[in-house]
């Protein structure tokens, strides 16, 4: 037995200084974790009054990280300092936070009042709190039911980064086969366009259509970017990127699918993104044992391109050809709402943005 | 009144309770999401003890969340009163 609680101290670390990345970088070593400071923005340490390390936590944004308390002081409360000093600084910022750890450590976040909402075994749990939780999420999607007739209740995920006549396609072929269909707009603003502004050029681009729904994403539809990758260095980067896809996946299903009724998902078949196959994978695994049909679209084509093969409509291609200046040739790609947002001043920034090379792809 | 910022009190530690308060917009009266381990026992007297500080402070509009542990009475009481205290920005936190 240790001495606790009044022996431990906390400080905040600078990460800005060497050695106290080094510190923090060497304590977790030892526990099997490799820190990476640009990973973080914010890192805390507990020690006591002998000088000795005793847990360490940090945060970017909303998630909690490298969250690791040394063996020798397992029996003490200092994992739970750790978590409660986390969560009273994150929860004047935000709603709620997030924390993803091995399943075999989520009974420790659930005995300090975090639920656990999702979990793809054996990799990952995902657990929140905080003020909302993804009910509250539930409860904004109960304000967009539609009362339906039939079981025709089609889902899809977007990003729209931006909006072209691929993603338009998709969603007027769901409309008119379905009697209503709930569009997911990924909301996390990681691309280039923001969300907003993707959310307004499917806003006008699909206004003909009266039976498309448009709900935002939350914090609930493909979190992927969060990508908890760094407990996991034993495991490959496609191995970690199915899980977070099946986290992803389990939670629609759980959560959102009875909600809404919803009977299908459509999806574009993918020939460009890594990430997206691993989606349409993990949800033809899981979905159809939630009674939701995978609706698999092949992706509408512009004419024909290299090698005579269909020039398939992306998002990314459209972000390659701004990058190259090259918009003049892909306008066969983009609906009305895009083109003339792209031509015009404001998109200014994001096109220079994109220039200079930020964001996914 | 009404609280003016979110705050948080007590720790998720054993024998403790954790407080979470929020300000709600006006006139949506009292939200209050209580759970503990020992719910089936004491959950009926810890409610009260929430509604009573709640109604001596004379709070309304607000959002209070506790996660209890089989914390004791005063602990309860002195918890709700440092969250409460800390949501009215009458009182800062050590942490």
């Amino acid at each position: 037995m240790t001495f606790e609680d009044t022996d431990f101290r906390q400080e905040t670390l600078d990460l800005d200084n060497p050695f106290d990345v080094k510190l923090v970088k060497d304590f977790l070593f030892s526990l099997g974790f490799e820190f990476e400071p640009s990973e973080v923005e914010c890192t805390m340490i507990v020690y006591n009054l002998k000088g000795e390390l005793v847990g360490t936590g940090s945060h970017l944004g909303r998630i909690l990280k490298y969250v690791a308390v040394a063996p020798k002081f397992r029996d003490t409360t200092a994992f739970a300092l750790i978590v409660t000093y986390m969560t009273e600084k994150l929860l004047k910022i935000y709603k709620h936070t997030f924390v993803f750890t091995r399943p075999e450590n989520a009974v420790r976040f659930r005995g300090l009042g975090f639920t656990e909402i999702a979990s793809a075994k054996p990799l990952y749990s995902l657990l929140e709190f905080g003020f909302e939780s993804i009910f509250t999420y539930q409860d904004y999607l109960k304000t967009l039911q539609v009362q339906v007739k039939t079981k025709a209740v089609a889902s899809m995920v977007v990003n729209c980064n931006p909006f072209t006549n691929g993603h338009k396609f998709l969603i007027e072929k769901a409309a008119a086969e379905n009697e209503v269909v709930y569009l997911f707009v990924v909301q996390e603003d990681l691309s280039v366009f923001p969300f907003k502004v993707r959310w307004e050029l499917i806003r006008k681009g699909i206004a003909h259509l009266k039976n498309v729904v448009m709900v935002s994403g939350g914090m609930y539809i493909v979190s992927g970017a969060i990508f908890p990758s760094y407990f996991l260095k034993n495991e490959t980067v496609s191995d970690v990127m199915q899980k977070q896809a099946e986290l992803d996946v389990q939670i629609f299903a759980n959560y959102i699918v009875p909600i809404l009724g919803i009977t299908k998902r459509y999806v574009g078949t993918e020939h460009y993104c890594k990430t997206t196959e691993a989606y349409n994978l993990a949800m033809k695994t899981i979905l159809p044992d939630y009674g939701v049909e995978v609706i698999e679209v092949t992706r509408k084509a512009s004419g024909t391109g290299v090698n005579s093969l269909p020039d398939y409509i992306s998002a990314s291609k459209v972000r390659k050809a701004i990058k190259n200046d090259q918009l003049e040739k892909l306008v066969g790609f983009l609906p009305d709402s895009t083109r003339e947002f792209l031509f015009s001043d404001a998109s200014l920034d994001i096109r220079m943005k994109i220039k200079a090379g930020q964001g996914r792809h | 009144m009404k609280p003016k910022i979110a705050a948080q009190s007590g720790t998720f530690e054993s024998s403790d309770v954790i407080i979470l308060i929020e300000p709600l917009p006006d006139h949506s009266g009292r939200k209050l999401e209580i759970s503990s381990t020992v719910m089936q026992q004491f959950g009926e007297s810890f409610k009260r003890i929430v509604v009573d500080m709640l109604d001596q402070f004379e709070l309304t509009d607000i959002h209070l969340i506790a996660k209890d542990k089989g914390a004791l009475e005063p602990t309860i009481k002195a918890r709700l009163e440092t969250a409460i205290k800390r949501s009215l920005g009458e009182q800062e936190g050590t942490m």
